[in-house]
């Protein structure tokens, strides 16, 4: 059976087609790459600029590289003391996230009970419900619990909202795999325990790795929740940080640039180490070629 | 097959309580912190209250007042609309992008994927400042180039333009959105059977062939988790609008969240946000039903 | 085991993460250029038997802002020995979703920075969540030193429906009016003079429209510089000042549909369209405007005085200059936009409203006023004979002073419905981009009003 094929045609022409076929993908991926790139740089190089620089041109290089807002935005904006908060926040929530996503995902994928259908619509809500909705419920809470104002404030919630999003990918994921792979470990006399950490989840290092950075990123940038659930200076995050550069009327747009810069970086660094998780090869599937 | 043979024959015995054992600690953290403040709100949406004094009672005169409320009925229009810029677009970029990224050949691999995941990355208050920046009639480089074109009448007050703030704004939303798209996808494709591909090839299929019934095929649940959290994302968006528009040109891109943020903070009605929040909740839970429901038929008939 | 590796790579981030923080917390440098000699660490509490403590929620963000509050902290602990102020600056967005939770926390801040209005002051009163403070008003002597339009803007019935009487809940220490910068290059090149009326004011708009020069730099996407350009127009048709007094203490006796706010809005919807503000400017952001206006676009800038820090940058700075808005001819007086900052109010819930009431009389005082002033920011207490190199902020202490003495500060009319702040920056926009006429503006606006007359119990 013949499909869509190129193979009909001379050599020559073929070749063309193949060379314009290239061509096509790069300049696809060319565009897509400049459309985030650019902007970001833009971004960054803002940080370096006053503020007067800015409205005189769009792509211009600033004339002195401030390192002033990026210095000033880690010292006396105390960025380093949020940046540190950020990160005390970020890690619990993520690993803890991750295990429980696993251990939920797995069982509502391949477990029969009676409630699973509706416990998974019940963690569903989770992701449905936005956070206006209950952040002030939520505060009382907290207050009742003797634990706004603290790490805690900000670390629970996110791992609630975490796990939501977490159970709903692990579970989706699980239950794509290849049975074959249980199937033989539960011959072997894996119990249900080892089944998950021996086999599935070394074959899931990459839904979990993604799970991970987005667990990271939607910590690290949440802005509500530490704004409601604490108020201390000592206590504050990133997102919180950066809000401070907009004053009642102004904002000062290369200090925001710097601080923005700042609030990234980390992000993309996360990717940066975590992606290699994903390109490593797995026992089933890898890239396709041409 | 093995597993559920083992289950089932336990719960002919017994409980089967294993599974709930594993769900126990996720959902305890999500029954503290979310479900139990949700039925809060559920409840204070049948009061008047500020958020700080004394709650009174009203039934459901927020609700009826919701029904009527043009603010809301504009905003949540809105959010419909928003799930082409926030759903379909970057879905399909998303694919065509994972298709491309997947080739065995390609030179920089790498720095597009982490490229393309940038958008997605930044705090909102950062793509806020980018993207005003880029729409800015004066010296934004959008109109700065069209005009160094000549095409100087296309140079519009973008976010500010009552036709066109919206498109504008949904713009953005896909270019925040196919980055997480994307991953999504390419953690999918690390599934797929390198076996499947081959055998296409050696039946002389070209790439679009691949992708349409390969490829696709073997992301469904990705695609699925996609297009659920995306339409979610639509229908609660808030950052995006608050750093942008906050709402305007007039009531051009308002949004429910937006308004419901308005009341609760603003205009200290903490009962009819609630109330708000009831409804944007039970209208995701409606079309995220639907959606998860099709894709799980799907998903069974594999 | 990859289980291992991902712990290691946490305990190495983590790791690399507490060897950056660990450079000592450092406290904010003062930035000011007030003090030259700037301390390198905070003063020390003297160890004396009992410490206790104040807690402050300002939204002095800025540096230069920060800088005024560290010092007076610094005054105000060294003239009270056993007392510790312990201060959180919060963003004003930050200050208006978290103060009311806080308030009615145990853990409430003892004093905090708290906006006039109903859907805040107001709101506090009625929930009883301020102490009043007309007994310190009376011990500090706070009364004389403080404009009398003022005290009514923040003060509050003890029910929290009425705002102008009854309890006295706050004192705000900056102060701002709305008003025109101007390049005074460009208005000499072009022999423009500063209008002492509003005729003059708008030849000279045609003048430099002529010459091909934007008349007045503008920005509205943000919404809200619109409603200060709107009510100083509003200011000019209006020549007195009782209907704002009735409007924006909601006595009932007046509502918005009258012809002045008519004409008004026909005449922002003029310059709108026949170029008097910059093109595009419904896509300009604020913070864009100005730094246009700051960089050297256009001759004008309509907006506030809190502006004058900022515009400091400026290449062009020399050549600024400040005027309010002049009056119509015939009427000779008109309102102003204006008034102050948010207020500094003690809480219901602090446990030493005395100490806290001494800590907003240093605030309110002369030594604080001076420091403000020297630091580019106008102090609402009022200074006598002072001396002011800076010629933008002379031109701006000297409008704010004409102001008090003819009695003309005015009212941001967005405080006057909690809905009223959305309503009327809609409408404006839809106002100035020609979806509604200005009939129908007039009408949207009021009908807010109107509501918000009915759920208070007034017809």
């Amino acid at each position: 059976m013949k499909i869509a094929t190129t193979k009909s045609l001379s050599p020559f022409y073929s070749r063309i087609l193949n060379l314009i076929g290239i061509l096509a993908v790069y300049f696809i991926l060319l565009i897509f790459f400049i459309t985030t790139v650019v902007p970001f740089l833009t971004i960054a190089v803002a940080g370096f600029k006053t503020s007067i620089e800015l409205v005189q041109g769009a792509f211009t290089l600033p004339k002195l590289w401030l390192f002033e807002n990026y210095i000033n935005a880690w010292q006396q904006a105390h960025f380093n003391w949020y940046f540190r908060n950020s990160v005390i926040v970020a890690v619990p929530v993520v690993v803890i996230s991750m295990i429980l996503s696993i251990m939920s995902g797995y069982a509502f994928a391949l477990m029969k009970f009676n409630l699973n259908k509706l416990l998974f619509g019940i963690f569903l809500l989770g992701i449905m419900v936005p956070q206006e909705a209950y952040i002030i419920p939520l505060y009382y809470l907290l207050v009742d619990l003797g634990l706004n104002d603290t790490y805690f404030a900000m670390i629970l919630p996110q791992i609630a909202m975490s796990v939501c999003f977490g159970t709903f990918w692990m579970r989706g994921f699980f239950a794509a795999m290849p049975r074959d792979l249980i199937d033989a470990s539960r011959v072997d006399g894996c119990n249900v325990w080892q089944v998950l950490w021996k086999v599935l989840v070394p074959n899931a290092w990459v839904a979990i790795s993604t799970m991970c950075v987005l667990f990271f990123i939607w910590t690290w940038n949440d802005f509500m929740i530490a704004l409601v659930n604490t108020s201390s200076d000592t206590l504050r995050t990133l997102p919180l940080g950066l809000a401070f550069f907009q004053g009642r009327h102004t904002a000062n747009v290369p200090f925001i640039s710097a601080g923005a810069t700042i609030v990234a970086l980390p992000t993309i660094i996360v990717y940066l180490l975590f992606q290699r998780q994903f390109t490593r090869g797995v026992t089933s599937g890898t890239l396709h070629g041409q | 097959m093995n597993v559920s043979a083992q289950t089932g024959a336990n719960k002919i015995h017994r409980i089967n309580i294993t599974p709930y054992l594993f769900i126990l600690p996720a959902f305890l953290f999500f029954f503290i912190f979310i479900l139990l403040p949700v039925l809060n709100t559920f409840r204070y949406s049948f009061f008047d209250w500020t958020g700080f004094s004394d709650e009174v009672f009203v039934g459901i005169k927020n609700y009826q007042e919701l029904l009527k409320d043009q603010t809301f009925l504009t905003g949540l229009l809105n959010n419909l609309k928003f799930i082409l810029f926030f759903t379909f677009l970057p879905i399909i970029i998303a694919l065509v992008l994972t298709a491309l990224l997947s080739r065995r050949n390609l030179w920089g691999r790498n720095i597009f994927r982490v490229s393309f995941f940038l958008s997605y990355v930044m705090p909102m208050v950062v793509v806020g400042v980018v993207w005003r920046w880029i729409y800015n009639p004066v010296f934004g480089p959008l109109n700065t180039s069209l005009k160094s074109m000549g095409l100087a009448s296309l140079a519009k007050p973008w976010l500010g333009d009552f036709s066109l703030a919206f498109i504008a704004v949904g713009i953005i939303a896909t270019w925040v959105q196919y980055g997480y798209c994307l991953t999504l996808f390419m953690a999918g494709v690390q599934r797929i059977d390198e076996s499947l591909y081959d055998a296409a090839k050696v039946d002389g299929a070209n790439e679009w062939y691949q992708l349409l019934h390969v490829t696709i095929p073997g992301i469904r649940s990705e695609i699925s988790v996609a297009l659920v959290t995306t339409f979610i994302a639509a229908l609660r968006v808030f950052d995006l609008i608050f750093v942008t528009t906050r709402g305007g040109p007039g009531s051009e891109t308002i949004v429910t969240s937006l308004w419901l943020y308005t009341n609760a903070f603003q205009i200290n009605r903490v009962g009819y946000a609630a109330a708000i929040a009831v409804v944007q909740t039970a209208i995701i839970l409606l079309i995220s039903y639907f959606l998860l429901n099709r894709s799980r038929g799907q998903e069974e008939g594999d | 085991m990859n289980i291992r590796k991902l712990l290691n790579f946490v305990l190495v981030f983590v790791f690399v993460i507490g060897v950056v923080s660990c450079t000592p917390a450092a406290p904010v440098e003062p930035a000011a250029p007030v003090e030259p000699a700037a301390p390198a660490a905070p003063a020390k509490p003297a160890p004396a038997a009992e410490v206790t403590t104040l807690k402050v929620w300002d939204n002095f963000v800025r540096p230069a802002e920060t800088a005024i509050m560290e010092e007076l902290i610094k005054n105000f602990e060294a003239d009270h020995p056993n007392v510790k102020i312990v201060r959180e600056a919060k963003s004003m967005d930050d200050l208006k979703a978290t103060l009311a939770l806080a308030l009615k926390s145990d853990d409430s801040p003892d004093v905090a920075m708290i906006n006039q209005g109903e859907s805040d002051m107001g709101a506090f009163a009625k929930a009883s969540l301020l102490t009043p403070m007309n007994a310190y008003a009376e011990k500090f002597g706070w009364y004389e030193k403080f404009p009398q339009s003022l005290v009514r803007l923040n003060s509050w019935s003890a029910d929290g429906s009425k705002m102008g009487e009854g309890n006295f809940y706050g004192i705000p220490i900056q102060a701002e009016l709305i008003g025109v910068y101007y390049r005074k290059d460009v208005f000499e090149q072009n022999g423009l003079q500063v209008p002492t009326t509003f005729a003059e004011f708008e030849a000279a708009i045609a003048t430099l429209k002529t010459k091909g020069i934007t008349p007045i730099i503008f920005g509205n996407l943000d919404g809200w510089p619109a409603i200060h350009t709107f009510s100083e127009i509003q200011n000019v048709m209006l020549g007195s000042r009782e209907w704002y007094d009735n409007f924006m203490f909601t006595t009932g006796t007046v509502n918005f549909d009258i012809p002045e706010n008519l004409k008004a809005a026909q005449t922002l919807k003029k310059w709108a369209e026949d170029g008097t503000f910059m093109a595009n400017f419904a896509g300009v952001g604020y913070d864009d405007a100005y730094q246009l206006f700051s960089a050297g676009e256009g001759a004008m800038l309509l907006t506030g005085s809190w502006l004058s820090g900022d515009l400091a940058a400026s290449p062009f700075i020399e050549n600024i200059g400040f005027f309010v808005l002049p009056p119509d001819e015939k009427a000779g007086y008109k309102l102003t936009v204006g008034g102050t900052g948010f207020a500094f109010g003690i809480s219901a819930k602090s446990k030493n409203p005395d100490l806290a009431a001494e800590y907003i009389n240093y605030l309110y005082s002369e030594k604080t006023a001076q420091d403000m002033l020297a630091a580019g920011f106008l102090p609402v207490y009022p200074l006598e004979n002072v001396e002011i190199s800076d010629g933008l902020l002379a031109d701006i202490v000297a409008g704010w002073n004409m102001l008090n003495t003819t009695d003309s500060v005015g009212y941001y009319m967005d405080w006057v419905t909690p809905t009223m702040y959305d309503t009327i920056t809609a409408s404006l926009q839809e106002l100035m981009g020609g979806k509604i006429s200005p009939e129908e503006f007039i009408a949207k606006v009021n009908d807010d009003y109107v509501k918000g007359l009915e759920a208070k119990g007034i017809k």
